[in-house]
């Protein structure tokens, strides 16, 4: 007991929440788009694109706009992560790409852009120079967090109720188990599949702004360390379900504080530590399956 | 079925007639837009540019003392000119004689390309004659820039436009359909690298040259084609050629993984660990195992195959047992792999819950990497098997390209023969050999002897064999792809699925592994051992290169290459360009896997030729497009067969590498088809 108390003090309940709400955030974009019929593996990349928009945009308008250019920041990456998730929405609802491949390639890219914009804008290659305004933290004691965080808690319960009690989420869910049934019933299916997989963007890009400027104040190489795939993998844990991402993305996000937590106690060196969430993430999906998975999903529609 | 297509009036096609004019046009106006040719470039890659009627812009600030003697290459360019001209009008008029014209163009830009480099080479052995040091001579970096290239291209497109009005010349061009959405993905990708460079990096000029706007203009294009012609740039010297086989070594490995599991219906992102794995236990093999000479080293390739087929593996029978998806399961054991590499090689002892345990893999020191291999464990390099490993003259061996020519020959003039396979196999040894001493002198230079292109290389040619040979003639290779193409008929015809996706998933992961023997055997990181900068991102390489080969052996191979040439380009890119990352390369790949996945945006009619009766339907006169339409609209159609063309399955549009390339290899394989 006093071992656990020792454990669960308020800085680790401050790093479990700044672990859970990338998470959280990419993996509810997921839902949008999987439960559209669109398979989303251009999430990584989606965070990353979004991270380095708002790092370097917040920079940039620094001088011009003070303590205000962080949200302009935000704004930026959401809507370049919204950009990119529209290409992926294009390759796959009007080209009828793989998308498998499709999304792939969104990540090659965002392998690749950083490297390439960051040289011709500040000549390293690797990291962008720290931001002198990030998100501002709101909250008390050690309990301080940036906006996303509260925005994502916030995001759970409107995309439950966007879901299960709107006719969009109506009409998204039908979409992504029989589009040609939907369409039948007068859906527009490319429409819904468009508008969900910018939605996906839009809380990727999020996630991906957090990381820069929210919990960080810079981009820095490898920032979302396959966080988008995690994400993903909590989205087929929760089994498509709004609560049972939010379940499965507090599980990723406890271990991964746990792992941060354990780092220096010589229990389990580090570098083994840090394969635990993905250890993890293949043994639940060992118990998922797919069973639950939207049935159109990953099929591209001909009507 | 493809060869139908044959205009019954032996005119160009329209399409054929409009494709020739659209590139006739460009090439017309590229030859007044961007520089002629270039002269010299300094090391900041700023250049003294030709433009095409007349005139000299320099941007290096230090023009060459004479300019060497173009006039010749420039009179060509007129002559290229005015057959483009004739190729434009033949295109309008759709002539039968458009592809005489285009020849014509074809044949004045090469003259031209080859004055001007003649040019260039007798102002530099002048200037070798007066005495002045080899590397201050400024000609030997010149050459053709892109207003002769377009129209190079130009008259290449019409020429080849014009004779497919020709039915054999039209079979002929229509094997090659195969290559269409490649082909066109790399050139998009490229036009949009292009644009990415025109905007991020500045005209590199000398201060003292004053830009305007037509001057900026000249000098962006002519950074543009600076960066494309550097990443090709390794095809026309020998150690770059060296440095790109040995880049595309791995990528052929990796290719091969991805393309294997492809052609199972599997996607198989997880190359990198696989590598890893392979790569830990090819080191283990061949630093400890106690073997005599080349067993060694044959049980270290085994080890990595071994190590790179257990990782490949758990994805495999995880989607068979419980159907959790390969694409996450790979991805997730990238990282436990690279978390398994980076224990390994972080230190000897560790503590596990207070316990301390040692675990020596890493060697003594602070370096992050393993003990070295036993000798035999190395393989050796190319240029030393070549007998190349000293500088100075040596003669490079022409044995392995007699030998080649004899085993396609036997193999193919001995159709009725049972055992033609060996007996290729045999002779071609048997001619390499005689052939060994017969050669060509050649200056070798230390990048050459040096060279880490080691007998991996070989390997992967051997594994392109092997995977063509399981894929194409055996009937695991027959159930692996029915599983790929319909895993439900295939389950029906009594083929398991289960079993084949766990097999598929072992052999991608063998092929991925092997990889590994070129970093830790073959020394391509410096040293004969197991390092921290062991290149994993090939393993994503992989994906693009399987793309772009579309699946095949023979394409992924080429395809490496390619990608290889690229690699090692970008190094002097970057090296010379402030604005220009190396990972310029990385964006032109995404954007390549980018256009090939969406290779619907080529129309069906174009990658898949539409039958006869659509055809004779154009020429009488019928809207095409609307019948598409209310085809893709399920509804009846007057032409017959029509529908079944164009209403392909989603599964089949989807995996698009797999239903155009069958026929091709048959074709390749001497009319299997």
């Amino acid at each position: 007991m006093k071992l656990l108390l020792e454990f669960f003090t308020a800085a680790f309940l401050a790093t479990f929440i700044r672990s859970t709400v990338p998470l959280l955030l990419t993996a509810l974009g997921g839902l949008f788009s999987e439960r559209s019929g669109v398979v989303n593996i251009a999430l990584e990349g989606l965070i990353i694109f979004g991270a380095l928009t708002g790092a370097i945009v917040t920079q940039q308008l620094d001088p011009y706009l003070g303590a205000a250019a962080p949200w302009v920041g935000w704004l930026a990456g959401v809507l370049v992560a919204g950009g990119i998730a529209w290409i992926h929405a294009l390759l796959s609802i009007k080209y009828r790409a793989d998308q498998v491949i499709s999304g792939t390639a969104i990540n090659l890219l965002a392998s690749g852009v950083p490297a390439v914009l960051l040289t011709a804008l500040y000549g390293t290659s690797s990291d962008s120079p720290p931001v002198k305004h990030a998100l501002p933290l709101w909250g008390v004691g050690d309990l301080k967090f940036s906006p996303p965080v509260y925005l994502a808690f916030i995001a759970v319960a409107v995309t439950w109720y966007v879901m299960y009690r709107t006719p969009y989420g109506l009409r998204l869910r039908a979409t992504g188990e029989h589009p040609g049934a939907a369409a039948s019933m007068g859906v527009n299916v490319r429409r819904v599949r468009y508008s969900a997989v910018v939605l996906s963007g839009v809380l990727g890009g999020t996630a991906g702004v957090f990381l820069s400027i929210g919990n960080l104040d810079s981009y820095v190489r490898n920032i979302s360390a396959g966080m988008g795939f995690i994400a993903l993998a909590a989205l087929i844990f929760g089994q498509w379900k709004p609560l049972g991402v939010l379940g499965a993305t507090l599980l990723f996000g406890l271990l991964q504080a746990l792992s941060i937590r354990l780092d220096g106690d010589n229990l389990i060196p580090s570098s083994l530590l840090q394969v635990l969430p993905y250890l993890v993430t293949i043994v639940a999906l060992i118990f998922t399956g797919s069973g639950a998975a939207p049935k159109a999903a990953g099929k591209p529609y001909d009507g | 079925m493809t060869s139908t297509l044959t205009n019954t009036d032996a005119r160009p096609s329209a399409v054929a007639a409009r494709l020739s004019l659209a590139f006739a046009a460009f090439g017309i106006l590229a030859l007044f837009l961007f520089p002629f040719g270039t002269y010299t470039r300094n090391f900041n890659a700023a250049a003294t540019v030709q433009r095409f009627p007349a005139g000299v812009l320099d941007f290096t600030g230090f023009p060459p003392a004479s300019l060497p003697a173009v006039t010749g290459s420039l009179a060509f360019g007129w002559v290229t000119l005015v057959a483009l001209l004739l190729v434009v009008f033949a295109a309008v008029r759709r002539q039968k004689w458009l592809w005489v014209a285009g020849l014509v163009a074809l044949i004045a830009a090469v003259v031209s390309v080859v004055l001007w480099n003649s040019a260039l080479a007798g102002a530099t052995q002048a200037l070798l004659d007066k005495g002045i040091r080899p590397r201050r001579i400024p000609f030997t970096s010149g050459g053709i820039n892109m207003g002769l290239f377009f129209a190079l291209l130009a008259g290449l497109v019409g020429t080849f436009a014009g004779l497919s009005q020709f039915r054999s010349w039209w079979d002929r061009l229509n094997r090659l359909r195969g290559l269409l959405v490649p082909v066109v993905a790399i050139s998009l990708a490229i036009l949009v690298g292009a644009v990415v460079v025109l905007v991020v990096q500045a005209v590199p000029s000398d201060p003292s040259v004053k830009l305007n706007l037509f001057t900026t203009f000249v000098g962006k294009s002519d950074v543009v084609w600076f960066v494309f012609s550097s990443l090709f740039a390794p095809i026309t010297n020998l150690s770059g050629a060296v440095d790109s086989l040995k880049l595309a070594t791995p990528l052929i490995f990796a290719g091969l993984s991805v393309a294997f599991a492809f052609r199972a219906g599997l996607f198989n992102i997880g190359a990198s660990g696989q590598l890893t794995m392979g790569a830990i236990l090819a080191t283990l093999v061949g630093v400890y195992a106690p073997l005599p000479g080349p067993l060694l080293a044959i049980a270290a390739v085994l080890a990595a195959a071994v190590g790179g087929a257990l990782w490949g593996a758990i994805p495999g029978l995880l989607k068979a047992r419980f159907g959790s998806s390969e694409v996450i399961n790979t991805i997730m054991l990238n990282y436990i792999a690279s978390g398994i590499f980076v224990f390994l090689l972080g230190s000897n002892t560790y503590t596990f819950f207070g316990r301390t345990v040692t675990i020596p893999f890493k060697a003594e020191g602070s370096n992050p990497s393993s003990n070295l291999l036993q000798p035999a464990a190395q393989l050796p390099s190319i240029p030393q098997m070549l007998g190349l490993n000293t500088v100075g003259p040596g003669h490079l061996t022409l044995g392995p390209i007699f030998a080649v020519i004899a085993g396609v020959a036997l193999y193919y003039g001995l159709r009725r023969n049972r055992w033609r396979a060996l007996v290729a196999v045999v002779g071609a040894l048997l001619i390499g050999l005689l052939t060994w001493r017969i050669g060509v002198p050649l200056d070798v230079t230390a990048a050459i002897s040096n060279s880490r292109l080691n007998s991996s290389l070989l390997l992967a040619l051997l594994a392109a064999v092997l995977f063509s040979v399981l894929m194409w003639r055996t009937a695991t290779g027959y159930a692996l792809r029915a599983v790929g193409l319909s895993p439900k008929a295939a389950e029906y015809g009594g083929i398991s699925v289960a079993r084949n996706t766990i097999l598929a998933m072992t052999l991608a992961g063998a092929f991925a592994g092997l990889a590994s023997t070129h970093y830790v055997m073959g020394g391509a990181l410096d040293e004969y051992r197991l390092k921290q900068n062991i290149p994993v991102n090939v393993g994503f390489d992989g994906i693009t290169v399987a793309l772009v080969g579309q699946s095949t052996p023979v394409g992924v191979v080429l395809s490496s290459i390619l990608f290889g040439t690229f690699d090692s380009g970008s190094v002097a890119v970057s090296s010379k360009l402030s604005g220009v990352n190396k990972d310029l390369v990385t964006v032109l790949k995404a954007l390549i896997v980018l256009f090939i996945a969406a290779g619907g945006f080529l129309s069906k009619r174009i990658t898949d030729p539409p039958p006869l009766a659509l055809v004779k339907a154009v020429d009488a006169g019928v809207n095409v497009d609307k019948q598409v339409v209310a085809v893709q609209g399920n509804s009846v159609t007057a032409l017959p067969n029509v529908g079944a063309q164009l209403d392909t399955p989603g599964s089949d549009r989807t995996t698009h590498s797999r239903t155009p390339n069958d026929g091709t290899q048959g074709n390749d394989r001497g009319g299997k088809a």
